[in-house]
């Protein structure tokens, strides 16, 4: 395949271009070697690829010529840094702006969990009656992580148990041959539909009812996404045995969820008077009670509505 | 059950609208709800109806303009979508 006749100029030049050259660019167009002999550019690699297609699939020689062209031509030689450093400016816009509208480094404390902790949390969310202390520990005024602390709120739970009850939804609208894509699409929208009208709702009343708690947004839609993980169990018990496990494992995840908020939200909402155990001012803190039977309460009643319609 | 986030966003955009309508001189000042009338004294309580007045002030002062974007937007899209 050599031709021979410019092995020679390609000689001095072959012990730079292994070294150089590791790096296999496969680009689909250049991988016949055939037409790199044809292009004049690539003169100094010839006598490389005569070397290499012997042994590989021309991929170095494809890497050669390609790069050679780049880097003798001054113009896409510019072309290519204007764009890296384009591309580094607009990188840098998006890392300084992106903390105004999520923050980043606050959902990072969200999802600093391991396995322990996971196993824990969900042991807590289906039986938290012997569970003693609730309290979320503090260092030095800001919160510990859920990796040290089994009270402490924590995104992963809720976004992984979000995306199961929609493949769980699929599947069981599959058992019953009333499977179609789009139902998917329309299942996860429902579910977010109706954790932000919670979430909406509970912040008005929270605001209605001056409320002076550190309980931020975040943390509610937490709180909130913890009824997947038993609407999760009762689909999945409704598959396997029927409605009758449906509406056993439903209804003790529907009990264990309303407890578990009970006692979560009474250290958020009514801090002081769950701090000393007497009632003060006996009515804003009957309001604040009142609020939190009723984010309890909207929880089984949430669950059942979401999943009613996937057992049969 | 075809409750989707674009029908929330809908039902969102109605209540503020209905919200903004509230007009303060002819309406809300008959029926006590005017925000001159709810200022109690510098007390730790503000009660859930002075609440709601200042939040329906604030709604209306602050959307005003932005409400008129947002409706000519769904007024355009609701004709050539429907």
């Amino acid at each position: 395949m050599n031709p021979g006749g410019l092995a020679a100029v390609g000689t001095p030049r072959q012990r730079k271009w292994p070294s150089k050259r590791r790096v296999p660019v496969s680009q689909p167009g250049m991988a016949d070697p055939h037409q790199l002999f044809d292009d004049t550019s690539s003169a100094q690699s010839r006598g490389y690829g005569a070397q290499r297609v012997p042994g590989g699939l021309g991929y170095p020689a494809a890497s050669a010529s390609p790069q050679g062209a780049f880097l003798a031509d001054p113009v896409s030689n510019m072309a290519m840094a204007y764009g890296s450093s384009l591309a580094a400016q607009g990188k840098e816009l998006v890392d300084k702006n992106i903390d105004r509208f999520i923050p980043v480094t606050k959902l990072k404390y969200y999802f600093a969990v391991d396995t322990m902790y996971v196993g824990k949390k969900l042991g807590l969310l289906v039986f938290p009656y012997l569970h003693q202390d609730w309290e979320v520990q503090y260092q030095q005024d800001t919160p510990v992580a859920p990796r040290f602390d089994v009270n402490a709120p924590d995104l992963y739970i809720p976004a992984m148990a979000f995306i199961t009850y929609v493949l769980v939804a699929g599947l069981a609208l599959g058992t019953q041959d009333r499977f179609s894509p789009d139902l998917l699409g329309l299942q996860a929208s429902s579910a977010l539909a109706w954790l932000t009208v919670e979430v909406l709702a509970i912040l008005l009343s929270l605001y209605l009812i001056t409320v002076n708690t550190d309980l931020s947004t975040i943390d509610l839609v937490a709180f909130l996404g913890y009824k997947y993980v038993g609407m999760i169990g009762g689909v999945l018990m409704g598959l396997l045995f029927g409605k009758i496990g449906y509406y056993l494992v439903l209804g003790w995840c529907c009990v264990s969820i309303f407890v578990f908020m009970i006692r979560t939200l009474r250290l958020k909402i009514l801090a002081e008077a769950a701090a000393e155990g007497i009632p003060v001012r006996g009515a804003r803190n009957q309001l604040r009670m009142y609020l939190t039977m009723a984010v309890a309460a909207a929880q089984p009643l949430l669950m059942y509505w979401l999943t009613f319609h996937l057992v049969r | 059950m075809a409750f989707t986030l674009y029908s929330l966003l809908q039902a969102a955009l109605l209540c503020v609208n209905a919200i903004a309508v509230l007009h303060e001189e002819r309406f809300l000042k008959n029926i006590g709800w005017g925000t001159d009338q709810g200022i109690g004294g510098f007390g730790e309580e503000p009660g859930i109806k002075s609440q709601l007045m200042n939040l329906i002030r604030s709604v209306r002062t602050v959307m005003r303009v932005p409400l008129i974007i947002v409706n000519s937007i769904a007024i355009v899209l609701l004709l050539l979508i429907g």
